[in-house]
């Protein structure tokens, strides 16, 4: 008897696998389970969402605004086209053109709802509102696709969303963590750049100082050179415009510049140490490519070395409150660039350093 | 080929016992993040005398804060930055 039940659930067993196989219905198990999978991330992430609404919003209201709803749908929804790329020519020149106007706008629409507060505070809740609205955007993007992939049954959209969802969770919660340097005006990783160009200016002796599109330029002498240091106004959230500043600026001085230096924060490779730095050659600076090219322009039309420094680290450490370790890398960068400042020019030599990232936290 | 129900049974449990220690692990895993705690960094132009505190809404790099307690001059915030939260040892 013992062994016929045992005969029995073995055959059971292979009946029910053998209908499975033939007619599919192990997918759809498995479709439902990643859905139920994707859902429960999804849910994540509306948690975050509605946590950072309600963040800004009090910061929002702390501010004077009164209906702070309405400015962060709007700052939501806001959006830029991006430039035809299949007709190339000057397609820098409207990138650049689109850019500026997209800042423009949207630093309108806040000044709009958010009024007489000072720029720094105006920086830092335009950027968490750009935060906010990068992750609603992540959320809507995730749930398009699974009611899609539901709605068609296609479960091979489903698997990439699944097999995709732990690496997108990850960015999600790495925005998600930024927001509080960002509400606070804390340093954050990018600003390795114009920290170092800070140390620079603290430790130089100022000649002069000028600020263009939130960009401050400042001559002084140091080691016997003439530096200009270029880098993003701070201390509030803001990444300036350093490419068109540094291009006006070789332009102003006909070309008479010796060597530039463009230090920014870098991805690293899984693998490779935080904060370590590394000299190249070429035009440091992550922008889209208005900025980057205006650099390598003027490099390139007075013939001047253009040198890199990076500062490693990875996408997380980047956005969120600086690491210890890369503070010490931004000192150990500081020695760096006076060295390279020093074996690369002659005294008396004119140079052009720009500290690139955003500027939050640090001043100058 | 025959099995015994016996056999059969403990598999199962053998198999659900391994599945809980996977998934227990796994859940284990996801809840060690690792978290931090904001310093401040001063430091005395005069004296070059460094302290480290907690950061303290509204500081900034660059801001003059608090007075050395070696040479009595105006210190300066060099950094602001992050450090792990080392793990509070057991008590035994």
């Amino acid at each position: 008897m013992e062994t016929d039940w045992t005969t029995l659930i073995t055959q059971l067993i292979w009946i029910i696998f053998f209908i499975m196989i033939f007619t599919g219905a192990n997918q759809k198990i498995q479709m439902k389970l990643w859905g139920i999978d994707i859902r429960n991330k999804l849910s994540l992430i509306n948690k975050y969402l509605l946590e950072d609404r309600n963040k800004i919003e009090n910061i929002l209201r702390n501010l004077g605004v009164e209906t702070p709803s309405v400015l962060i749908r709007r700052a939501t929804n806001f959006f830029t086209i991006d430039p035809v790329s299949i007709e190339p020519t000057d397609i820098i020149k409207r990138m650049d053109h689109l850019i500026r106007i997209s800042d423009k706008s949207f630093r309108n629409l806040v000044s709009l709802y958010v009024k007489n507060i000072d720029k720094y505070e105006k920086s830092l809740v335009e950027t968490s509102l750009s935060i906010y609205a990068a992750i609603n955007q992540v959320y809507k993007i995730i749930r398009h696709y699974l009611l899609l992939a539901e709605k068609e049954n296609n479960w091979i959209l489903l698997m990439q969303l699944e097999l995709q969802m732990p690496q997108i969770l990850k960015i999600v919660e790495t925005y998600h963590e930024a927001l509080d340097p960002f509400t606070k005006g804390k340093p954050i990783g990018d600003s390795a750049g114009p920290l170092v160009a800070y140390r620079l200016i603290e430790n130089g002796k100022i000649v002069s100082k000028t600020v263009v599109e939130e960009t401050s330029i400042t001559e002084l002498w140091m080691d016997n050179r003439r530096i200009y240091v270029i880098k993003a106004e701070g201390p509030g959230s803001n990444v300036g415009r350093p490419g068109h500043v540094l291009a006006d600026l070789v332009e102003k001085l006909n070309g008479n510049v010796d060597l530039i230096i463009t230090i920014d924060a870098a991805l690293k490779l899984e693998g490779e140490e935080l904060g370590e730095i590394a000299e190249g050659v070429g035009a440091a600076i992550g922008d889209p490519g208005p900025e980057k090219i205006a650099i390598e322009r003027a490099a390139t039309k007075y013939n001047i070395p253009l040198r890199a420094l990076i500062i490693k680290m990875d996408f997380k450490d980047a956005i969120y409150t600086m690491k210890k370790e890369i503070f010490e890398a931004c000192e150990r960068a500081y020695d760096y660039t006076r060295r390279l400042i020093r074996e690369l020019t002659p005294p008396n030599s004119t140079i052009i350093v720009a500290g690139i990232g955003n500027t939050i936290g640090v001043p100058g | 080929m025959s099995f015994n129900i016996d056999t059969i049974i403990y598999t199962l449990i053998i198999t659900t016992i391994v599945m809980v220690i996977y998934l227990y692990m796994e859940l284990r895993k996801k809840l060690q993040k690792p978290e931090y705690d904001t310093k401040t960094l001063l430091k005395c132009p005069k004296c070059g005398y460094q302290i480290e505190k907690n950061y303290e809404l509204g500081e900034f790099i660059g801001m003059v804060k608090g007075k050395c307690p070696k040479c009595n001059t105006p210190m300066k915030i060099i950094a602001i930055y992050v450090v792990e939260k080392t793990l509070k040892p057991r008590k035994t």
